[in-house]
């Protein structure tokens, strides 16, 4: 085997040089946005938040971006344009394996740490929770993990998904499990083959020995009465949902999500996405490349 | 540690002064850093910063990155200096020596990869020190810049015995020290601290020198050197590491360092670690861009 080039050192600063050009009010609309949403656009982002906001501006006649933050900021366009903009920023995020080095920690790190925990307690049954599941790839993506793992740690478990959505018709989508190129972008030949089946030339359908994991149901995670039977979680998964939610319902999610999680369960947000210290009870824990939230084991003498 | 070993490594570090490509401005650099900054002229800082033209040249590059703060590249040494300020100066010029100061053949890892990771650290924490409104975010950024120097010295000194270690470390996916102390009977934290005592670097960097990994809970570890230590952990999970990945999974409130700052800055607790994060990770690139400069004109030197 002919060993890999050796990457020649960047020479230039695209993403310094991009954003020395750009107005200032954008720094500002990604730090309202964080504030607010607690999605972070990273400096060489900035240009993906100014497309947004440039397609925003466009739709509302605004002229300057100056003048957009000032449709952002004010009363009473202020929530429903915000709502807008995060629409706009984080379309097209979802794609099946969306984050290789949040995929790694969890089958190299946290899946031996739950059975070994779980196995003290002699159940063999994991359950996992993709909330705000949108239509379905994040879900797939784990159940296909999962199953990677029937023949090895997990042998001999039961594993469940529960997938819930808002929107119905996004269930109804997921449910299918059809996707194209696009969703697919991330997904390495080798899963294609053996999890997919070939619909026509642009698109694959999940098969179902993967969808016979997955429970896919609508759920409004501010309904407090139906959060509190969704106990008994091992892993939930709630990518750029929170995000949406004002101060006060986040609080009141996030605690629910804590409540529903086992000892020693993880959490875990979207890959630009922060918890903002809204919770203290959870640690935060650092894996190579991705973030996560830990509810500490019983064992672990942290609660 | 057995005397046999201290004299080794001793002995060892004496060979380091006589290597050649140790930029003349370096020694004279040091002494003026180990003093206060109110006993700094700033006319001393220009002539040692103008010294060599090649360095000072960097230098005003350096300090026209986003990493360094100014937006244009100054005029002159002098201008740097009254928009940056001296001691932000004087760690520029230190970097920049510091990339020069070691012939970096036959090491057993990518020097590239080592100053990543060294001034990854340095930036982190000074951007920590800034959160926590510490008193010195300097003295932060060269503690990070200089606190595996002892790697280094292992490189230059103990280089076949250290190729081994870092084989050893990859394959195990272990902590460096730890395979270092499997091997060899001593870590990088020994061999940098004999080179911080040549060197008469400040006490307070010395600890972080010989005390950044071994972080016990009873102990009565300085705040900088637990800044360090919570700093070099954020940057190995953020791929500013050596490589490879020694730990797996790292909660940094729950490490005895990170109680040891929350004493000394109540600021602490309110710092949003997941935004400082995503911050670092904005940096990545332009660190990995500034270290090739650096490296680059090295190898320039060394050819001409």
């Amino acid at each position: 085997m002919t060993p890999a080039p050796k990457l020649a050192p960047v020479a230039i600063l695209p993403s310094t040089k991009t954003s020395e050009a750009m107005d200032p009010v954008y720094r500002q609309i990604r730090d309202l946005i964080y504030k607010v949403s607690g999605i972070y656009k990273a400096e060489d982002k900035l240009y993906l938040l100014a497309d947004g906001c440039g397609r925003r501006m466009k739709q509302l006649a605004a002229r300057t971006p100056r003048e957009y933050w000032d449709r952002l900021t004010a009363a009473p366009f202020r929530d429903a344009e915000l709502r807008e903009l995060l629409n706009e920023i984080t379309i097209g995020e979802t794609c099946l394996f969306r984050s290789q080095p949040q995929l790694d920690a969890l089958r190299k790190v946290i899946l031996p740490e739950i059975v070994a925990e779980k196995t003290k307690q002699f159940t063999k049954r994991l359950r996992i929770w993709s909330a705000g599941c949108s239509t379905g790839e994040e879900s797939y993506t784990l159940a296909m993990n999962m199953l990677e793992e029937s023949d090895r740690l997990l042998k001999g478990w039961t594993v469940e998904i529960l997938a819930t959505d808002l929107n119905d018709r996004s269930v109804e989508a997921a449910k299918a499990g059809i996707y194209g190129d696009y969703a697919l972008r991330s997904t390495s030949e080798y899963f294609k083959r053996k999890y997919f089946s070939t619909i026509d030339s642009k698109k694959l359908q999940v098969r179902p020995e993967v969808k016979k994991l997955i429970t896919f149901s609508r759920l409004n995670l501010q309904d407090d009465s139906r959060m509190l039977f969704m106990k008994g979680m091992d892993l939930i998964f709630c990518c750029n949902v929170l995000i949406y939610f004002d101060a006060t319902s986040k609080i009141k999610v996030i605690n629910h999500f804590f409540s529903n999680l086992n000892f020693g369960g993880y959490f875990f947000l979207g890959t630009s996405e922060s918890l903002m210290n809204l919770n203290d009870k959870f640690h935060l824990i650092h894996f190579p490349g991705s973030i996560g939230y830990w509810k500490p084991s019983l064992s672990s003498g942290k609660l | 540690m057995n005397p046999y070993i201290n004299a080794k490594i001793h002995d060892r570090v004496q060979q380091i002064e006589t290597m050649p490509a140790i930029p003349t401005v370096f020694l004279p650099l040091l002494k003026m850093l180990s003093h206060s900054v109110e006993e700094v002229k700033l006319d001393e800082v220009v002539r040692l910063v103008s010294y060599d033209t090649t360095i000072a040249a960097q230098c005003l590059r350096m300090a026209a990155s986003p990493l360094f703060g100014l937006a244009q590249p100054p005029k002159s040494i002098k201008s740097a200096i009254l928009s940056l300020g001296l001691r932000r100066v004087e760690t520029i010029l230190l970097t920049c020596c510091l990339g020069q100061a070691f012939p970096a053949r036959n090491w057993p890892l990518d020097p590239a990869v080592f100053w990543t990771h060294s001034l990854g650290c340095a930036m982190v924490c000074r951007k920590f020190s800034e959160k926590l409104s510490a008193s010195d975010d300097e003295k932060a950024y060269m503690a990070g810049l200089l606190h595996d120097i002892g790697f280094v010295v292992n490189c230059l000194v103990f280089s076949g015995e250290f190729e081994k270690v870092m084989e050893h470390a990859c394959r195990e996916e272990i902590p460096l020290d730890e395979a270092e102390f499997a091997l060899l009977g001593f870590t990088h934290s020994d061999t940098g601290y004999a080179l911080a005592e040549k060197w008469n670097l400040a006490d307070d960097i010395k600890e972080v020198v010989a005390h950044h990994h071994s972080v016990e809970p009873d102990q009565t570890m300085q705040p900088l050197a637990a800044l360090v230590h919570l700093s070099d952990l954020l940057c190995r999970m953020r791929g500013l590491g050596y490589g490879y990945y020694e730990r797996q999974k790292v909660d940094l409130i729950a490490d005895p360092a990170w109680a040891i700052l929350a004493r000394e800055h109540r600021e602490l607790d309110a710092v949003d670690l997941v935004r400082f994060t995503f911050e670092l990770d904005e940096a990545v690139e332009e660190i990995h861009t500034t270290v090739a400069t650096i490296l680059g004109s090295a190898q320039t030197l060394i050819h001409n």
